[in-house]
C-alpha cells in the first residue's frame, strides 16, 4: 500500500470530487491530498458545475463523478459537460460499484474518460488520475499552444495595422503577456526623461494601476524596472517579499504581487521600456514564459521603434504645417476658401529649389548626417517660406517648390520670390562652408518661373496638397535643374516682372525638356557677392 | 452473523490514510452522522410507501459501509436499493428496520474499537 504523502504523483492536479456522500468525499478528499493532487468538493451535480463554471475557482484539471445523487445525478452533469464547450475536454472519472456496470457503460458512452470502483482502492485512484490527467495536459498543452499562436499572429496583426499608433501595439502586446505568461499583471513602461513610466498596462485594479501611473520609476536596485534599465538584462524576482534590495513601494501593497519578471524593450542597446509582468502568489514564471515574455517585448521594441519613425516625420510634417498655415489656413476658414480650393486659375510665381551634388552626398554621407542637414536646410528654408510669405507646396528630399500669389494676391510676386532666392542662396552659405569642411560639396540650384497655373487641392480624401499645375511651374523645376550651383535662373516673364527690382543678366537660351522652343533664361546677379539682400527696393536699386 | 466489520477491509482503510488514526476517527464521526441521516430518511421513505425514496439512502448508506468496513450492513442496503429500483418493496419496514438495527451495531463496534484503541 502507498503510504500517502510519500510516493505521490509526479504531475498534482486539481481534482473536483462530487458525491454526495460526505463520508466518501471526505475519504477521496484525503486520499488525493496524499497523492499530492488538490481536492476540491462538490456535494452534487449542480455544485460541482457551478463550481466549475465559477471563474473564482481555479480550472479544475479531473472530475471525480458519482453517479447517484439528489439535486443533478452524474448522468445530468456529463450532459451538461458535453455541451459546454468550455468543459467538454474535462476527463471525468466515473464512481460506480462493482454492481453498478450497465451505469458505467451509459456514462462511457456520454463522454466519461474513465470509472473507478466505489470500494476505494488507493493503488487503482492514483493510476486512474495519473492517466486523467496525463491526457488533460495533453489537450492543455495543445491548446496553449494554439493560443500562443493566436496570440502572437493577433499582435502582428495589430502590428502591420496600427504600425505607427504605439498605444495600440503597447495594449496588445501587454494584453497577450500577461494572458499567455499567467500573470495577475503587465505594464509597459517607456523612458520618459529620466524615468520609465507607464505606457500600457493590463490586468490591474484601477488602484494599482493609479499608483504604478503616478510612480515613475528611475534605473536602480530597489524596484524591478530599476533593475532592468540598469542591467539591460531580464530580471526575476520569486517573491519580492524575500528580496532584500526590493524596496516594498505602495504599489506592491495595493497590487500585492509577489513574483515579477522584467524584460528591457531594447532600442539601439539602450534600454528604452521596460516589459514587467507580475504574479500575486510565489511562483516563478518558467522557461517558456520567459521565452514569450521575450518575444513580447521584442514587438513592444518594434513598436516603439515605429513610433519614433513616425514621430520624426510628423514633426517635420508639422513644421510644414506652421510654413504654410497663415495663407492655407485662413483661406480654408474663408468662405470663398472651398471655391478657391476647388481649383482656380491664376498667375503665379513659382519658385523651386534644389541641391547640386545632393544624390552623391547622401549616398556617401551617413544617414544621420543626411537627416541633419536635411533638417537644417528644410527649417533655414522653411523659416525664410514664412518671411517672404510664400507658399510652401512641397518638400521632397532636396528638393523645394515654393508659389507666390496663391492663394493671397501679392502685387510684387515675382520679386517676392527672386530676394526670397537671393535670401536662400545666402543663408546656404554658412550650410555650404560648413558642409564643405566635412568634406561634402553641397549648394543649392534656384529656377523662378511666373505664369498661369491652376492652383487648387490636389491629392484625394485624406491626404490633401494645396497645389497647381501649369507651365511656370514645370519651367520652374527646369530652370533649377539648369542652374549651377548658387545661381538663381529667371524665366522671361520673373525678369520682365522684376525688372528695376532685382538686378539680373540674361543668360543666353537653353533647351529644356518638355519645351518644344529654346528659352530665354536670366541670371540674377545681385546679392551674389554674398552680402545679404531682404531689404524691398533698396537692395535692387542699389544693385542696378 | 460475523462481525459487523470486517477486520481486512478496516485495516485497510487505517493503512490507506497512513495510520492517521484521528483522521480516521474523524471519517467514522462523518460516516455515522450521515448513517444516521440516511437510516432516518430510509424509515421515513417506508412509512410514506415510496419504493422510489429508498434508492437514495440505501445507495449512499451501502457505498459508504462498504468502504467502513461494514460489510453485511452494505449488503442489506444493496439489497433493498435494488429492489427499491425495481418500484417495489413489499417488505420495507421489515428490511429498514434491519438495517437500523445492523447501523447501530456497526456503531457499538465502531465506537468500541475507538474506546479500546484509546484504552489501549
Amino acid at each position: 500500500m502507498t503510504p500517502p504523502g510519500g510516493n505521490g504523483a509526479s504531475l498534482p492536479g486539481r481534482i473536483l470530487v462530487v458525491d454526495d456522500t460526505p463520508f466518501n468525499r471526505q475519504l477521496l478528499a484525503r486520499l488525493l491530498r496524499g497523492l499530492g493532487h488538490e481536492p476540491v468538493e462538490a456535494v452534487d451535480g449542480r455544485q460541482a458545475l457551478a463550481r466549475l463554471r465559477d471563474a473564482d475557482v481555479p480550472p479544475i484539471d479531473v472530475i471525480l463523478l458519482d453517479i447517484v445523487m439528489p439535486e443533478m445525478d452524474g448522468y445530468q452533469v456529463l450532459a451538461e459537460l458535453r455541451d459546454d464547450p468550455a468543459l467538454r475536454h474535462l476527463p471525468v472519472i466515473v464512481i460506480s460499484g462493482v454492481d453498478e456496470l450497465d451505469s458505467v457503460v451509459r456514462c462511457l458512452e456520454m463522454g466519461a474518460a474513465d470509472y473507478l470502483p466505489k470500494t476505494v482502492d488507493p493503488a487503482i485512484l492514483k493510476a486512474r488520475i495519473a492517466s486523467s490527467l496525463a491526457r488533460k495536459r495533453l489537450h492543455d498543452a495543445e491548446r496553449e499552444a494554439v493560443d500562443r499562436q493566436a496570440a502572437s499572429n493577433e499582435v502582428l496583426a495589430i502590428m502591420s495595422r496600427s504600425a505607427f499608433d504605439l498605444q495600440v501595439v503597447l495594449d496588445a502586446v501587454v494584453r497577450a503577456a500577461v494572458r499567455l505568461c499567467r500573470a495577475d499583471y503587465g505594464v509597459a513602461y517607456t523612458l520618459d526623461g529620466d524615468a520609465y513610466r507607464v505606457a500600457a498596462s493590463a490586468g490591474g485594479t484601477p488602484e494599482l494601476d493609479a499608483w504604478e501611473r503616478d510612480h515613475p520609476i528611475r534605473p536602480g536596485r530597489d524596484s524591478l524596472v530599476g533593475r532592468v534599465a540598469l542591467i539591460g538584462q531580464v530580471i526575476s524576482v520569486d517573491d519580492v517579499l524575500a528580496d532584500r534590495e526590493y524596496q516594498a513601494t505602495p504599489g506592491q501593497h495595493v497590487g500585492g504581487y509577489r513574483t515579477l519578471i522584467g524584460i528591457p524593450i531594447e532600442e539601439d542597446g539602450a534600454v528604452s521600456g521596460v516589459l514587467a509582468l507580475t504574479r500575486n502568489e510565489v511562483r516563478a514564471f518558467g522557461d517558456g514564459e520567459r521565452a514569450l515574455a521575450i518575444g513580447f517585448a521584442e514587438q513592444a521594441a518594434i513598436g516603439i521603434a515605429n513610433a519614433r519613425l513616425l514621430e520624426t516625420i510628423e514633426r517635420q510634417r508639422g513644421q510644414l504645417a506652421r510654413f504654410l498655415s497663415p495663407q492655407v489656413a485662413q483661406l480654408v476658414s474663408s468662405p470663398e476658401g472651398e471655391a478657391l480650393l476647388a481649383g482656380h486659375r491664376r498667375e503665379i510665381t513659382a519658385m523651386f529649389c534644389d541641391l547640386r551634388n545632393f544624390t552623391t552626398f547622401s549616398e556617401s554621407a551617413e544617414p544621420e548626417e543626411v537627416l541633419g542637414f536635411l533638417r537644417r536646410y528644410h527649417a533655414t528654408v522653411g523659416s525664410l517660406v514664412v518671411e517672404h510669405e510664400g507658399t510652401l507646396e512641397h518638400f521632397a528630399g532636396d528638393g523645394i517648390m515654393v508659389f507666390f500669389n496663391d492663394p493671397a494676391f501679392q502685387d510684387d510676386h515675382a520679386a517676392r520670390a527672386a530676394r526670397m532666392a537671393m535670401a536662400v542662396r545666402e543663408r546656404f552659405v554658412d550650410i555650404g562652408d560648413e558642409w564643405r569642411r566635412r568634406g561634402h560639396v553641397l549648394q543649392v540650384g534656384i529656377g523662378i518661373a511666373t505664369g498661369y497655373a491652376t492652383m487648387g487641392r490636389i491629392g484625394f480624401e485624406g491626404r490633401y496638397d494645396y497645389g497647381g499645375v501649369g507651365n511656370a511651374i514645370i519651367l520652374a523645376s527646369r530652370l533649377s535643374g539648369e542652374a549651377a550651383a548658387g545661381e538663381i535662373l529667371l524665366s522671361q516673364r520673373t525678369f520682365a516682372a522684376v525688372d528695376g527690382q532685382v538686378a539680373a543678366e540674361p543668360a543666353g537660351e537653353r533647351q529644356l525638356k518638355g519645351f518644344s522652343r529654346p528659352m530665354p533664361v536670366f541670371r540674377v546677379t545681385a546679392g551674389s557677392g554674398g552680402d545679404l539682400v531682404v531689404a524691398e527696393t533698396a537692395t535692387a536699386a542699389e544693385a542696378s | 452473523m460475523s462481525a459487523p466489520i470486517d477486520q481486512a477491509v478496516w485495516t485497510n482503510l487505517i493503512e490507506m490514510t497512513g495510520g492517521d488514526v484521528e483522521f480516521v476517527d474523524d471519517l467514522v464521526d462523518t460516516y455515522l452522522a450521515d448513517g444516521e441521516r440516511q437510516v432516518a430518511a430510509l424509515r421515513e421513505a417506508a412509512a410514506g410507501g415510496s419504493a422510489d425514496d429508498l434508492v437514495r439512502p440505501a445507495h449512499s448508506l451501502k457505498s459508504s459501509s462498504l468502504n467502513v468496513g461494514a460489510l453485511d450492513l452494505g449488503a442489506l442496503c444493496r439489497a433493498l436499493e435494488e429492489s427499491a429500483r425495481t418500484g417495489k418493496v413489499p417488505d420495507a419496514t421489515q428490511q429498514v428496520t434491519a438495517i437500523a438495527t445492523g447501523f447501530d451495531e456497526v456503531r457499538s463496534a465502531l465506537l468500541a474499537e475507538r474506546a479500546e484503541r484509546a484504552a489501549g
